[in-house]
C-alpha cells in the first residue's frame, strides 16, 4: 500500500553554483588599474599571482597589501510563459572585501632566485536577495569566500628569461540559503521552511609562468594557474521544517566538491616610449570542469536526496587591455578594459549567480609618498550585459542584469 | 593631474548607477475589456478545496487570481474593483468541517500524516445565507459546488443545493435564471466559464455506479440522476444556453474545457498493484480461494487486488484501473479487502468506466470548443493544464505535480487545487488569454500563496 503521504521533494536546485562572477581579478592594484592584464610585466610582489615567473626579476624584497571593496548589484524581471515580464527585483546591497598579501622577491642583491609568499583571494563574493523574493526557492542567499596560500619560488634563467612555480594550498567556505517549498499553517512568506548549508572547504593546486624579455620595451609572459577543486567534508544541513516533516528533513552534513578553473593565460607588454607601457592578456578559463554540482548528504530520506544539478559550463576566453603613463617620478596613472565572456550558457542561468557577459573598464594611480614606499588605488566597474536567462532546472526565467563598482586601495614597501 | 579627475568623475559616475532590468512589460488588455469580471463554474471556481468551503479557500480561487491580475491593466480596460464574492464566515469549513493534515495510527500500529476532518467548530453561523451589498447584492463568481451543466433548468434546484441556497436570488427558479439574473446585475465585459466537471464527477465518484453510457434517462422531466454520465446532447443544448445567457451583454470572455478526471490524485494515488504477498503460503492460499477465477496472478511482491467489478463479478484487477482515495486503508491492511475479500465496486473504476468518463470528457470538449471559434471567445484548455501538472510542472524552484500531498497543488481532497494550484490555474487562463486577445496580462507569484499546511 501505498503511503498516505509523500512529503516534497526537495529541490535544492542552485545551491551555490559560481561562474565569472566569482572569479575575481582583483589581485594587483596595477592590473586591476589595466584592465587585469599583468601576465608579462612584473611590476611588484603581485606578480606572484599573475606570473610566478617575474618574481625573479623584482629590485629587493617587497611587502605588498591591498584591499577591494566589491559592491555588486543585480536586477531582475520575472518572465512567464506567456512571455509577459513583469515584478521587478533587485539584491540586496553587500560590500565584499577581499584582500592580498604579498611579501617576495630576490633572495640577494645578485641572486638569480626569486622567494615569496601570497595570501589572495582569487574567487569569492555572493549574491543575496531578499528573503521572500520571487526566486527563493531557488536561492535566498549563496557566499563563497576562498583564501588561497601560495608560496613560490622564481628563477631567472637568463636576461631574458624567467620562470617561476607556486604551490596553492586554498581554503574557504560555503554558505547557501533556500526556502523550502514546504510550510507550516501560516502559508509561505511567513511559514516557509528553509535549508541552510554551511560548509568549509580546502583544495590543492599549483601556479607556474615564464617570462621572456626581449629587450626593456617588449616583454611576454605566460601562466597556467591550475584547477583547485576544493573538497567539502562534514558541512552542517540545516533544515528548518514543520514538526511533522522533521524526520523527512534531518540536520545532518554534506560534502561537495566546487571545482575552480585552471586558467591559462598569455600577455604582452610593450612600452613604446619610455613613460607609457601598454599591455593586452588573454586568459582562458576551464570552466567546463564544472558540469554537474553534486551535494551528498550523510543521511538521506525519500524526501532528502542528494543533489545532482546540472551546469555544463563552456570554456572562456577573456580579452584584457591596459596601460600605464608614468606623469612624474612620483604619480602614474593607468587605464584599461576588458571583455568577459559568461561561461554560463543559456537554460543554466540560475539567480545563485545570474551571470552574463561583462564589459569591464578600469582606472587608477599610484604614487610614490615616500622613500621604497608606493600608495596605490585603482576603481573597476564592471557592466553586465542585460541578459535573458533561462533556468530550466528550476523553471526560472527572467531577464538580468547585473553590474559591479569596485574600489580597491593598496601599498607596498621595498626593503 | 586634470586627467586623473576626468577618469574619476567617469568611476563616480559608474558607482552610482544601480542597475535597473527595466523589462516590465506594461499590463494591457489586447482586443478584450476586463471592466467587469464575471466567473462562472463549479466547486472548482469557488475556490472549494479541503472537501470544504471555507473562506481562505474562496479568497484563493482562481477567479480572484484572475480578478487581482486584471486589475493591473493600465490601458483603461483592466477590471475595476469591487470583485465580491459570496464568503461564508470562517475558516474550517461550510458546511460540513474542513479537512487538515494530523498523525493518524493505522491497524497494524504504523502512523502517517494523513487528511483528517478538523474538529474546530463550523462555520454555519451566517454562512448559510450570503447577505450581499445593496440592492443588487453583486457578486462576481457565480460557482456552485457540485453544479453540474445538466442542472441548469432544473427548477428549484437551489433546495438541493446549500451552496446554491446561499446565494441564489431566487431558490425556486433555475440555475439558468440565476445566470440572467447576475449577468445583468454585473454586466460583465469579461467572463470566464468552467462547467461540466460535475456532469461526469458524480459518476466516478461513485465508482461508477451509475449510467454512463451517454444514454441516462432522466429521473423525472429534465432531472438528471447525479451518479449518470449527463448525455451529451443535453449537455450540448445547455452548455449552448449557459453561453448565451452569460454573453448576452456581448462580453468577451474564455471557456473552459473539462479535463480528464481519472487523472486527478483522488483517483491516483491508491495503487492498484497493492496487494503484496510476502509469503508463498499465502499466495497458494490465495489461489485456492481464487481457483475459480480466469487470468489471475499471485506472485511474491505486488500484486493487483480482487475487485468487485462493474457487473458485481469478483475478478483481479488489471492494470490501468483506478482505485478511489476514499478506500479505507484499514479494511485492506487488517480486513483482507483486496486479497481475501475483494474491494466493493463503489471504490473501484474498471476500464470500461473509465472508458465512459474519458469518451465523454473528450465529447463535452468538442462542443466547448466548437461553441469558443462561433462565438468568438477563448479557449482555455483544461486538460493541457493538469497534464502538464501530471508530467511535473517546475515553477519557480518549486516541483509541482498532481502527486498527493507532496505534488504541491491539490488540496487534501485530492480533487480540488489548493491556493498554489489556483494561482498555476489562472496563470494558465491568463496565458490562453493572452495569446487569443493579443493581451499581456502579467502572471501571478503562484509560490506566494499557500500550498499544503504541514502541521
Amino acid at each position: 500500500m501505498k503511503k498516505q503521504l509523500m512529503t516534497a521533494s526537495l529541490l535544492l536546485s542552485a545551491m551555490a553554483s559560481f561562474g565569472g562572477g566569482y572569479q575575481l581579478n582583483l589581485q594587483g592594484l596595477r592590473q586591476i588599474a589595466m584592465g587585469g592584464s599583468g601576465t608579462a610585466w612584473p611590476w611588484d610582489a603581485s606578480t606572484i599571482v599573475y606570473n610566478p615567473g617575474g618574481l625573479a626579476r623584482l629590485k629587493g624584497i617587497q611587502v605588498y597589501g591591498s584591499m577591494a571593496f566589491i559592491m555588486p548589484s543585480t536586477a531582475y524581471g520575472n518572465r512567464d510563459n506567456s512571455g509577459v515580464t513583469s515584478a521587478n527585483e533587485n539584491t540586496a546591497s553587500q560590500t565584499f572585501t577581499p584582500f592580498n598579501f604579498y611579501i617576495g622577491g630576490r633572495v640577494s642583491e645578485d641572486s638569480r632566485f626569486g622567494l615569496g609568499l601570497g595570501i589572495y583571494t582569487p574567487f569569492g563574493s555572493g549574491t543575496k536577495w531578499d528573503d521572500n523574493w520571487l526566486g527563493k526557492y531557488i536561492v535566498q542567499s549563496v557566499d563563497l569566500q576562498t583564501i588561497f596560500f601560495q608560496p613560490t619560488v622564481s628563477y631567472r634563467a637568463s636576461e631574458w628569461l624567467s620562470v617561476g612555480a607556486g604551490f596553492v594550498f586554498a581554503t574557504g567556505s560555503v554558505d547557501f540559503r533556500q526556502a523550502m517549498p514546504v510550510h507550516g499553517q501560516q502559508g509561505a512568506d511567513i511559514d516557509d521552511g528553509q535549508a541552510h548549508l554551511h560548509g568549509s572547504a580546502t583544495g590543492v593546486g599549483f601556479n607556474v609562468g615564464a617570462q621572456m624579455k626581449v629587450h626593456d620595451g617588449l616583454q611576454f609572459g605566460v601562466s597556467y594557474r591550475s584547477q583547485v577543486n576544493m573538497d567539502v567534508d562534514g558541512g552542517s544541513a540545516k533544515f528548518t521544517v514543520p514538526a511533522s516533516l522533521a524526520s523527512s528533513f534531518p540536520n545532518t552534513t554534506f560534502s561537495s566538491r566546487l571545482p575552480l578553473p585552471g586558467i591559462l593565460s598569455a600577455g604582452v607588454g610593450w612600452r613604446p616610449v619610455n613613460d607609457l607601457t601598454l599591455q593586452l592578456d588573454l586568459n582562458y578559463a576551464g570552466w567546463n570542469s564544472y558540469d554537474t554540482l553534486r551535494f551528498d548528504f550523510k543521511e538521506t530520506t525519500s524526501s532528502l536526496e542528494n543533489v545532482r544539478a546540472p551546469r555544463h559550463y563552456r570554456n572562456t576566453l577573456t580579452t584584457r587591455i591596459g596601460a600605464c603613463y608614468r606623469i612624474s617620478r612620483v604619480v602614474s596613472i593607468m587605464g584599461g578594459a576588458a571583455y568577459d565572456p559568461t561561461p554560463v550558457t543559456n537554460g543554466f542561468v540560475s539567480p545563485d549567480l545570474p551571470d552574463a557577459d561583462r564589459v569591464v573598464l578600469t582606472c587608477g594611480m599610484t604614487v610614490k609618498a615616500a622613500r621604497g614606499l608606493t600608495l596605490m588605488a585603482a576603481f573597476e566597474g564592471v557592466n553586465g550585459v542585460k541578459r535573458r536567462g533561462d533556468y530550466n532546472y528550476g523553471g526560472f526565467s527572467g531577464v538580468y542584469k547585473s553590474t559591479a563598482a569596485t574600489p580597491a586601495i593598496g601599498l607596498y614597501y621595498n626593503f | 593631474m586634470k586627467k586623473i579627475y576626468t577618469i574619476g568623475a567617469i568611476a563616480m559616475l559608474f558607482a552610482a548607477c544601480r542597475p535597473n532590468a527595466n523589462v516590465t512589460t506594461p499590463s494591457t488588455s489586447g482586443n478584450a475589456n476586463f471592466t467587469n469580471y464575471l466567473a462562472v463554474g463549479c466547486s472548482f471556481s469557488a475556490g472549494f478545496a479541503d472537501n470544504s468551503l471555507t473562506i481562505s479557500g474562496q479568497l484563493n480561487s482562481y477567479p480572484q487570481r484572475l480578478f487581482e491580475q486584471f486589475e493591473t491593466i493600465t490601458d483603461g480596460q483592466g477590471a475595476v474593483a469591487p470583485f465580491i464574492l459570496p464568503l461564508v464566515t470562517g475558516d474550517n469549513g461550510y458546511p460540513g468541517p474542513k479537512l487538515v493534515l494530523s498523525t493518524t495510527t493505522y491497524c497494524d500500529a504504523t502512523t502517517s500524516l494523513a487528511p483528517k476532518a478538523t474538529t474546530l467548530p463550523l462555520d454555519s453561523n451566517g454562512s448559510w445565507q450570503f447577505v450581499g451589498q445593496g440592492n443588487n447584492k453583486q457578486i462576481n463568481a457565480m460557482a456552485v459546488p457540485g453544479m453540474r451543466v445538466a442542472d441548469l433548468p432544473v427548477m428549484g434546484y437551489a433546495g438541493v443545493n446549500s451552496y446554491a441556497r446561499r446565494f441564489f436570488y431566487d431558490p425556486t427558479k433555475r440555475p439558468l435564471d440565476e445566470l440572467y439574473a447576475r449577468v445583468f446585475n454585473v454586466h460583465p465585459t469579461f467572463f470566464t466559464m468552467w462547467l461540466g466537471i460535475w456532469d461526469v464527477m458524480g459518476y466516478a465518484l461513485a465508482g461508477g455506479q451509475g449510467d454512463g453510457t451517454g444514454n441516462a434517462a432522466p429521473v423525472t422531466l429534465n432531472i438528471y440522476n447525479t451518479r449518470d454520465i449527463t448525455p451529451v446532447d443535453v449537455f450540448g443544448n445547455l452548455y449552448d444556453s449557459a453561453l448565451a445567457a452569460i454573453s448576452s451583454t456581448s462580453s468577451y470572455g474564455a471557456l473552459m474545457t473539462v479535463p480528464d478526471i481519472t487523472a486527478l490524485p483522488y483517483f491516483t494515488t491508491v495503487p492498484m498493484n497493492g496487494l503484496t504477498i510476502e509469503s508463498q503460503g499465502f499466495a497458494d492460499t490465495l489461489m485456492a480461494l481464487y481457483s475459480n477465477l480466469n487470468d489471475k496472478v499471485f506472485n511474491l511482491g505486488q500484486n493487483y487486488f480482487i475487485i468487485k467489478d462493474n457487473d458485481n463479478k469478483t475478478r483481479q484487477a488489471v492494470p490501468g484501473e483506478l482505485l478511489l482515495l476514499t478506500v479505507p486503508r484499514d479494511s485492506i491492511t487488517c480486513a483482507g479487502w483486496g486479497s481475501i475479500k475483494p474491494i466493493p465496486r463503489e471504490y473501484v473504476l474498471t476500464t470500461d468506466e473509465l472508458q465512459n468518463i474519458r469518451n465523454t470528457t473528450e465529447r463535452y470538449n468538442y462542443i466547448i470548443k466548437l461553441k469558443a471559434q462561433e462565438r468568438a471567445m477563448a479557449l482555455v484548455d483544461m486538460d493541457m493544464f493538469f497534464k502538464s501538472l501530471e508530467s511535473g510542472m517546475t515553477y519557480n524552484g518549486i516541483e509541482y505535480s498532481t502527486e498527493f500531498v507532496s505534488g504541491g497543488a491539490f488540496s487534501l481532497d485530492g480533487l480540488h487545487l489548493n491556493p498554489r494550484g489556483n494561482a498555476l490555474l489562472a496563470n494558465h487562463v491568463i496565458t490562453s488569454v493572452n495569446n487569443y486577445y493579443k493581451a499581456t496580462i502579467p502572471q501571478t507569484d503562484a509560490n506566494k500563496y499557500p500550498g499544503v499546511k504541514f502541521p
